[in-house]
C-alpha cells in the first residue's frame, strides 16, 4: 500500500509545483496577473478560493474530532462553511470594490494610516503562522501512515517543498492550481466515502451503544510509540512486544483500569472486542456520542459556552484570513466577487458532506485509533480497512494524495501571505527580501510545526480563526459599513482583540485552563474576545472623534458603488488597486 | 430589503420631471461625490439598504443556525432521537444545515444584485 500512495503524494507533489512554474513563466508581473485575474470566471475563482481553503484541518481533521469527539465536532465544519455566508454578506463585495488586495492595506486605505497597516501586518503574520502549524501536523502524520517514517520527516519534507518552491518563484497567484486542488480534494474524499458507505454496512444502531466502540471483526494494532491506555471491560488479547512490563507470549487478559504497552508491539483483539482507549482521549459513551456541543479542554463542562465559542470563532474568523482575501481581488467587479462567494459556499459545503462519514465508519469499523491517539488519521486509514485488495490500495492512494494536495495549497497560501506581509509591509519589498522571509517564515513554521504533533488539528485552525475574528473582523465590519470608526478606534479595538485572543490561546498552549470554565475561556477565547473586540473599537471610536479621517464619505462611496455607475460620476476613481499603485503586497516584481 | 430607506431619490422619481423653469435639476450620477448634499443623501441611503439587507439575512441565519446550540439545549432527549437509525444531530449538522446555508447565500446574491440594478435605474430614470 504504501508504494502506491507514496506515489501519488509525490505525483501531486510534481504536478503542484509544475504547474505553478508554468504559471510564474505567464505571469511575470503584478500587471500581468492582473490582466489574467480579470479573464477568470467566477466558478474557476471559487474552485481556487475553495482549494486555498481546505485545509488539512478539513481533509483529515474533521473526521478526526467527530471520530473522538462525536457529533458536537461537526460545529467546525459548519463554521467553516457558514463563514463564507457571512464575508459574503458583509465583505465581499465592498471590499472588492475597494480594491485592498490585503488585510493591511485595507486598513491603511480606508482609514488613511500608515501605523494601522504595520499593526494588521503584525496580525497578519500572527494568524498565518497558527495556521501554518496544523498543515505541517498533517504532512507529519500522513508521511508517518503512508511510510511509517517518524513524524518530523513529513513535517521537514512539507517545509521543504513549499518554502523552497514559493522562494524560488512559484505558486504565485496560481489560481489554476489552486482550483486543480479542490477538485482532487473533493474527488479524493468523496469517491471512498461512497465506496465505504456502499461496501460497510453501516450498523447504524452501533452509534447507541450503552459501551464505547467495538472491534467488528479481528484486529492487529501496531504500537509505534509507547503508549498508556485504558480499559473498561476486561478481554483477552494475544500479540507480541511488551505489555504491562511483561513480555506477551500467549493470550493475555486485560482487566479493567490502567495499561502500557511499548513501541513496537502487536495487539491482537477479537471481533466484538470494546476497544481501549489512550489516557487522555475521553472516548464518548453510547448517546453521549451524539450531543451536538463542542467540547473545551479535557472536561465537557460548559458545552453552551464552549459550543458558542467555537461558532463565534469560525463563523466570524473566515472574514478576516489573510490568505483568502487576496483571492476576491482576481474578482471582475463587486457583484462577482458575491457571485464567486456564493459558489465558495455551495463546494465547501459539498465537500464537507464527506469528511463526516469517514468518522461515523471509522467510530464502528475502525476502533484501534483510540487506542494509538492517531484519530486525526482516521481518514487515511479506514480505506485500508474497509475495502479489500487493490480497490482498497487505490483508495488509499487517493486520500494520502488529496491530503497532501491540502497540506500543499493551503500552506503555499499562507506562506506567500506570511513572507509577502513580513516583505512588503515591514521590510524593503524587493524579490530578494521576499525570498529571505519565505525561507525564515518556512523554517520557523516548520520547527514549530515539529511540536504541535500532539494538538488536534482543528484545534489549532480554530486558534487562528479565534485570532482573525478578534482582530480584523471588526476591522473590515466596521471599516465597511459605520462612518464613525476613527483610527484611535481601530487600533484600540485591534490591539485589544488581538493581545487577548493571542495571550489565552498561548496559555492554553502552555497548559494552563485543562477544564471548567478556564478551559472554555482560555481554549474558546472568541466568545469574549470578539465581543470585546468590537466594543472597544465602537466606544474609543466615539470618544476619538479628532482621529476620524477626512475621506471617510470618499472611502464610502469607492466601498458601496456599484462599478458601472463609476464613470458618470465626478469622483476620480482609482483605477485596481486604490490604495497602493505600486501593486499588491504578496507579489513582488521580479528583478 | 428594499429600497424604501433610498427616499430622497424615491420621492423625486414619484415627481416626475415638469420641465419647470428656475426647479432644481433632478439629482444625476454626477451628484455622486462628497460635499454634494443630493449626491451624500444617495449614497448614504445605498449603503442603508445594502446594510438592511444584510442584516435581514444575518438575523435568518443567527435564527436558523445560531439558535441550534440552544433547541439543543432546551430538548433535553436530542441526543437519543433517531430518524432511519442516525442520530438527528448528526443529520442536522452533518448533511441538513449544508442546503440552508447555501440557499440562504444566494438569496443574499439575488436580491443585493436587484437592489443595485434598481439603485441604478432610478439614477438612469432621472438624468
Amino acid at each position: 500500500m504504501s508504494d502506491t500512495a507514496l506515489v501519488a503524494v509525490i505525483l501531486v507533489t510534481l504536478v503542484t509545483v509544475a504547474v505553478g512554474a508554468r504559471g510564474m513563466r505567464v505571469a511575470r508581473t503584478p500587471a500581468d496577473f492582473l490582466v489574467a485575474a480579470r479573464e477568470v470566471p467566477p466558478v474557476v475563482n471559487a474552485s481556487a478560493i475553495s482549494g486555498e481553503y481546505l485545509s488539512a484541518a478539513s481533509f483529515l481533521g474533521v473526521a478526526g474530532l467527530v471520530y473522538v469527539d462525536g457529533v458536537g465536532a461537526l460545529w467546525y465544519p459548519v463554521g467553516y462553511a457558514t463563514g463564507y455566508l457571512v464575508l459574503l454578506l458583509l465583505v465581499a463585495a465592498p471590499l472588492r470594490r475597494f480594491g485592498a488586495y490585503t488585510i493591511p492595506d485595507f486598513a491603511e486605505g480606508r482609514l488613511s494610516s500608515p501605523l494601522l497597516r504595520k499593526v494588521g501586518t503584525v496580525f497578519v503574520l500572527v494568524i498565518g503562522w497558527f495556521y501554518l502549524l496544523p498543515q505541517f501536523k498533517g504532512a507529519g502524520i500522513t508521511l508517518a501512515f503512508v511510510m511509517g517514517t517518524p513524524y518530523w520527516i513529513g513535517v521537514v519534507a512539507l517545509g521543504t517543498v513549499v518554502t523552497a518552491n514559493i522562494a524560488a518563484g512559484g505558486m504565485k497567484g496560481i489560481t489554476v492550481v489552486q482550483a486543480f486542488q479542490f477538485w482532487l480534494k473533493i474527488v479524493a474524499i468523496a469517491v471512498p466515502a461512497v465506496v465505504l458507505l456502499a461496501l460497510t454496512h453501516p450498523r447504524a444502531g452501533a452509534l447507541d451503544r450503552p459501551v464505547g466502540a467495538t472491534f467488528p471483526k479481528a484486529a492487529s494494532v501496531s504500537i509505534t510509540t509507547p503508549i498508556a491506555f485504558n480499559v473498561t471491560k476486561a478481554e483477552t488479547v494475544t500479540g507480541a512486544g511488551q505489555l504491562d512490563g511483561r513480555t506477551l507470549t500467549g493470550p493475555v487478559r486485560l482487566e479493567p483500569g490502567r495499561h502500557r504497552v511499548a513501541a513496537g508491539s502487536t495487539l491482537r483483539f477479537a471481533a466484538g472486542a470494546v476497544a481501549p482507549s489512550a489516557i487522555g482521549i475521553d472516548e464518548l459513551q453510547g448517546t453521549s456520542w451524539s450531543m451536538p456541543f463542542a467540547r473545551a479542554g479535557n472536561g465537557r463542562q460548559h458545552p453552551l459556552a464552549a459550543t458558542y465559542g467555537l461558532i463565534l470563532a469560525t463563523f466570524l474568523g473566515t472574514v478576516g484570513l489573510p490568505h483568502i482575501l487576496v483571492r476576491f481581488y482576481t474578482n471582475r467587479d463587486g457583484a462577482s466577487a458575491r457571485r464567486t462567494t456564493a459558489i465558495v459556499l455551495l463546494l465547501v459545503s459539498c465537500f464537507y458532506l464527506f469528511p463526516v462519514v469517514f468518522g461515523v465508519l471509522g467510530r464502528l469499523e475502525a476502533p484501534s485509533l483510540y487506542l494509538t491517539n492517531n484519530t486525526d488519521s482516521v481518514v487515511l486509514l479506514l480505506p485500508q480497512i474497509g475495502v479489500d485488495g487493490a480497490g482498497g490500495i487505490v483508495l488509499a492512494a487517493l486520500v494520502a494524495a488529496g491530503a497532501f494536495a491540502a497540506f500543499l495549497s493551503t500552506s503555499s497560501g499562507l506562506l506567500i501571505s506570511v513572507a509577502g506581509a513580513l516583505s512588503h509591509d515591514l521590510l524593503d519589498g524587493s524579490v530578494r527580501t521576499f525570498r529571505w522571509c519565505t525561507v525564515l517564515a518556512g523554517v520557523l513554521a516548520t520547527v514549530a510545526g515539529l511540536r504541535v504533533a500532539d494538538f488536534s488539528l482543528n484545534l489549532l485552525v480554530g486558534w487562528a480563526f479565534a485570532i482573525a475574528a478578534s482582530t480584523f473582523c471588526p476591522l473590515l465590519v466596521l471599516g465597511i459599513w459605520w462612518r464613525r470608526l476613527t483610527r484611535v478606534g481601530c487600533l484600540a479595538g485591534l490591539l485589544v482583540g488581538g493581545l487577548t485572543s493571542a495571550t489565552a490561546i498561548v496559555a492554553t498552549m502552555a497548559g494552563a485552563g485543562q477544564s471548567g470554565w478556564p478551559a472554555v475561556l482560555l481554549g474558546l477565547p472568541a466568545i469574549w474576545t470578539v465581543p470585546m473586540s468590537f466594543l472597544v473599537m465602537v466606544v474609543v471610536s466615539l470618544l476619538t472623534p479628532g482621529s476620524l479621517p477626512e475621506d471617510v464619505e470618499d472611502k464610502m462611496l469607492v466601498l458601496h458603488l456599484p462599478e458601472r455607475l463609476r464613470g458618470r460620476t465626478a469622483v476620480s476613481w482609482p483605477e485596481a488597486p486604490s490604495v497602493r499603485p505600486d501593486g499588491p503586497s504578496i507579489l513582488p516584481e521580479p528583478g | 430589503m428594499s429600497l424604501e430607506p433610498i427616499r430622497p431619490g424615491r420621492e423625486v422619481v414619484q415627481a416626475p420631471p415638469t420641465g419647470l423653469a428656475g426647479s432644481r435639476p433632478l439629482p444625476d450620477i454626477s451628484d455622486l461625490h462628497p460635499g454634494n448634499p443630493y449626491g451624500d443623501v444617495l449614497i448614504t441611503g445605498l449603503v442603508r439598504a445594502q446594510l438592511g439587507l444584510t442584516l435581514g439575512f444575518l438575523t435568518l441565519t443567527v435564527a436558523v443556525i445560531g439558535s441550534l446550540p440552544i433547541v439543543a439545549t432546551l430538548l433535553p432527549g436530542i441526543d437519543r432521537a433517531n430518524v432511519a437509525g442516525l442520530p438527528v444531530p448528526l443529520l442536522v449538522l452533518g448533511a441538513g444545515i449544508y442546503p440552508v446555508l447555501v440557499a440562504l447565500g444566494w438569496g443574499y446574491v439575488r436580491l443585493a444584485e436587484r437592489l443595485e440594478r434598481r439603485f441604478a435605474e432610478l439614477l438612469s430614470r432621472s438624468t
